[in-house]
């Protein structure tokens, strides 16, 4: 389901020795260490939070910035940065819910949410790659597009009258087999494409290289402005499946509906493991991410404390997480190292 | 409650002797007629809500010539772009098209909300000062930004020849001294806005208890912390609450203004309080969150005995559709088309018939159920089916 630039050691070292050293060496079990703890205070602190229901909400709630973050890890990989992220939710989301008031079918709205996001990556991919703007720039120039159409088009009311019996079950209102809801099948399966893409294909591969080094790729044949735009249609598409989950949770559609989901995403990503500067990451680590986000918020919503002391806690997890994510990643340079000069017989 | 104190600069523009015209007939017709208030429009107005003059005490030929044939560039300042905003908009413009019909007045319209954060403030700063740079002749304004900083903007905007209208806002609450005092600081023409802002908070509160019959615990989606919204309904609230001993606010959560927000945080306070009564979204919303989030857990909605209540504030259309669909109890109406109306008979009063004008024109609010909805809804619709559009 997922892959990352590290292999475990392969060693004659006990069990504990290789759990330990893998600890410091895969981010994604620092990142499943930092959600144990988090759980484990709040669980001290509050014996409600491990209430099944409160668990399973909680799991609900993440979702749509877990499929977010997954489409972010897949752009992080490559070197990129998705800052339109957010508003391409909501514009997506506008595109389903206006396609339903017109009275075209669901599966019209669906495809032309889809595509929309598939059009808004492939515009973030020309602006990167034919135009030559940095990511950071083309997508935040296209959050203005996506923000700016969507505004243009509502004259800023929200959207509604468009919801059917089955827009509450895509949303998760109402769930589709005993507890399982459609949003939580559908995050499953992101992250079985998505991961398997990764850890599986020739395209994952790309972009883990090009995220590593564009000029070794492209010296190793790999067609990089390609794969970067596949990176941003992947982010798009992404996008577009979390906004057509968030116009049935919401049920309206607000122009500002994707504002400030873009640092969410980014901040799930990079909590699980995903390096800014590229090549690193994993959908694994996103998902557990993304749970950690909204583990926060929910321990913070059961205190009862102001909203300001959330933006604190969750901008101190996201420190935490970026030092334990460059502390791992010098280990591992180093543990790779080690073993490079091992394997040519010099005393490490 | 009434609005007491009042704006004498006179209007700016338009020759001395349309001023002087103006100024004979008006106080001719208070004179006659003994009496200050405009004509009321919409979900009815309380005594004490004067506006900020009239045009009923001249005959219509009159106004005609004193207008001109006018044009009158007005920029709107909404905090956020929004359902509410919309129909303060539409109201407004709706007023504004029968003053062309009837007075031959002509209009130019802009509109600019901030796109981001509207509860920091900066973005309408920068609008403001866009409509002060473009030199228009009056812009209404609604911003989040922190009153001084927003009364600094407004006078410098005055000493180039700008009037500046307040509504939707929450100063003379947050500086009381102000609505006793006028020249304590206000720089604007006049402020629209509902009676007495906390008062939705307020009769939110008071409409839970009445239900519940005094007894219960609640719990509250707020606004962002900070906000004068959130700090000034919350006031209101925990005073109607403070008000039956047995009742009880047991937890609070932000839910950002935004709908999904409020499901979140009503879902995660209702699993740590499931037993609660009534649940208050500080705006509506949030509530419609809160409202989805007792779908979501499988629970009972009031049914006017049983069933948990959920009460917002702002009087929106999908609010009214949730009431009438037994998904949201009630909504605290802040009569958003009386505001836009009353800002457009405000700023005509001055502006052209230079008039004095209330510095606090308050307009009344309402609990709108089950029992109301009806009625409430069906002026918000007539709203906006009107004929303004700018």
């Amino acid at each position: 389901m997922s892959t990352t630039t590290t292999t475990p050691m392969k060693d004659n070292k006990s069990l504990t020795d290789r759990a330990a050293g893998r600890l410091l060496v895969d981010p994604t079990l620092g990142v499943l260490a930092l959600l144990l703890l988090i759980c484990l205070i709040s669980a001290f602190a509050l014996p409600v939070f491990l209430n099944p229901s409160n668990l399973y909400n909680l799991l609900n709630t993440s979702l749509i910035v877990m499929i977010l973050a997954m489409g972010m890890t897949v752009v992080l990989i490559s070197g990129g940065i998705d800052l339109s992220i957010g508003t391409t939710m909501a514009l997506c989301a506008g595109v389903a819910a206006t396609t339903m008031n017109y009275g075209l079918p669901l599966i019209a709205a669906l495809l032309a949410a889809l595509a929309t996001g598939a059009l808004v990556g492939i515009g973030n991919g020309l602006l990167i790659t034919r135009l030559g703007l940095p990511d950071f720039i083309a997508t935040l120039a296209m959050l203005g597009f996506a923000s700016g159409i969507l505004y243009i088009w509502t004259k800023g009311v929200p959207i509604i009258g468009y919801m059917v019996p089955e827009f509450y079950t895509i949303g998760g209102l109402t769930p589709l087999v005993g507890p399982l809801t459609l949003p939580m099948l559908i995050a499953l399966a992101v992250a079985l494409v998505l991961g398997g893409i990764l850890g599986s294909t020739r395209l994952g591969t790309h972009f883990f290289a090009v995220g590593s080094s564009k000029t070794g790729a492209m010296q190793s044949g790999v067609r990089v402005d390609r794969i970067r735009a596949q990176a941003y249609i992947v982010s798009g598409l992404a996008a577009a499946v979390a906004g057509i989950i968030m116009a049935g949770r919401n049920t309206n559609v607000p122009a500002d509906l994707g504002n400030g989901y873009e640092i969410q995403a980014i901040a799930a990503a990079v909590i699980g493991g995903a390096a800014l500067t590229g090549g690193r990451g994993r959908i694994l680590g996103a998902i557990l991410g993304a749970i950690t986000l909204a583990a926060t918020v929910n321990l913070i919503n059961l205190v009862g404390v102001p909203s300001s002391y959330q933006k604190i806690v969750i901008g101190a997890i996201l420190v935490v997480a970026v030092l334990a994510n460059r502390l791992s990643a010098v280990i591992s340079a180093k543990v790779r190292q080690r073993r490079a000069l091992v394997l040519e017989g010099i005393p490490a | 409650m009434s609005s007491t104190t009042v704006n004498t600069r006179p209007g700016r523009r338009g020759s001395r002797a349309r001023l002087a015209l103006a100024c004979t007939a008006t106080a001719a017709a208070l004179l006659l007629t003994g009496c200050t208030t405009v004509n009321s429009s919409g979900g009815g107005s309380n005594a004490g809500a004067s506006g900020g003059g009239g045009t009923d005490y001249l005959p219509d030929e009159t106004v005609k010539k004193i207008v001109n044939g006018r044009e009158i560039k007005v920029g709107f300042a909404p905090p956020i772009l929004s359902e509410f905003y919309t129909q303060v908009e539409k109201a407004a413009q709706n007023k504004m098209k029968e003053y062309e019909d009837r007075f031959g007045v002509k209009w130019k319209w802009e509109r600019q909300g901030a796109l981001n954060d509207a509860h920091s403030g900066t973005e309408t700063l920068g609008i403001v000062q866009g409509y002060i740079a473009r030199k228009f002749d009056a812009v209404f304004v609604c911003s989040a930004a922190n009153a001084s900083t927003m009364q600094a903007l407004y006078k410098q905007g005055s000493a180039k020849g700008i009037d500046f209208y307040q509504f939707n806002s929450t100063e003379e609450l947050a500086n009381p001294s102000q609505a006793e005092n006028p020249t304590g600081g206000l720089s604007t023409v006049s402020n629209i806005g509902y009676d007495d802002r906390w008062q939705s908070g307020y009769l939110a509160g008071q409409y839970i208890a009445k239900q519940l019959k005094g007894q219960g615990s609640i719990i509250q989606i707020m606004g962002p912390s900070g906000s004068d919204w959130t700090k000034l309904r919350q006031l209101g609230f925990k005073k109607a609450i403070a008000e039956y001993p047995d009742m009880k606010i047991v937890g609070e959560a932000d839910g950002g203004y935004v709908r999904d927000k409020g499901l979140t945080a009503a879902q995660d306070l209702l699993t740590k309080f499931p037993d609660v009564k009534a649940i208050y979204g500080e705006n509506e919303d949030m509530a419609l969150g809160a409202a989805q989030a007792i779908d979501a857990r499988g629970l009972k909605h009031w049914d006017g005995t049983s069933g948990i209540i959920t009460i917002g504030a702002d009087g929106l259309v999908s609010g009214m559709d949730a009431i009438k669909a037994g998904k949201l109890t009630a909504t605290v109406d802040v009569n958003s088309s009386e505001m836009g109306s009353r800002m457009i008979e405000t700023l005509f009063a001055h502006e052209f018939l230079g008039q004095e004008v209330n510095q606090f024109i308050r307009i009344p609010t309402g609990v709108v159920d089950k029992s109301n909805v009806d009625w409430h809804e069906g002026v918000l619709k007539n709203v906006l089916s009107g004929p303004g559009k700018y």
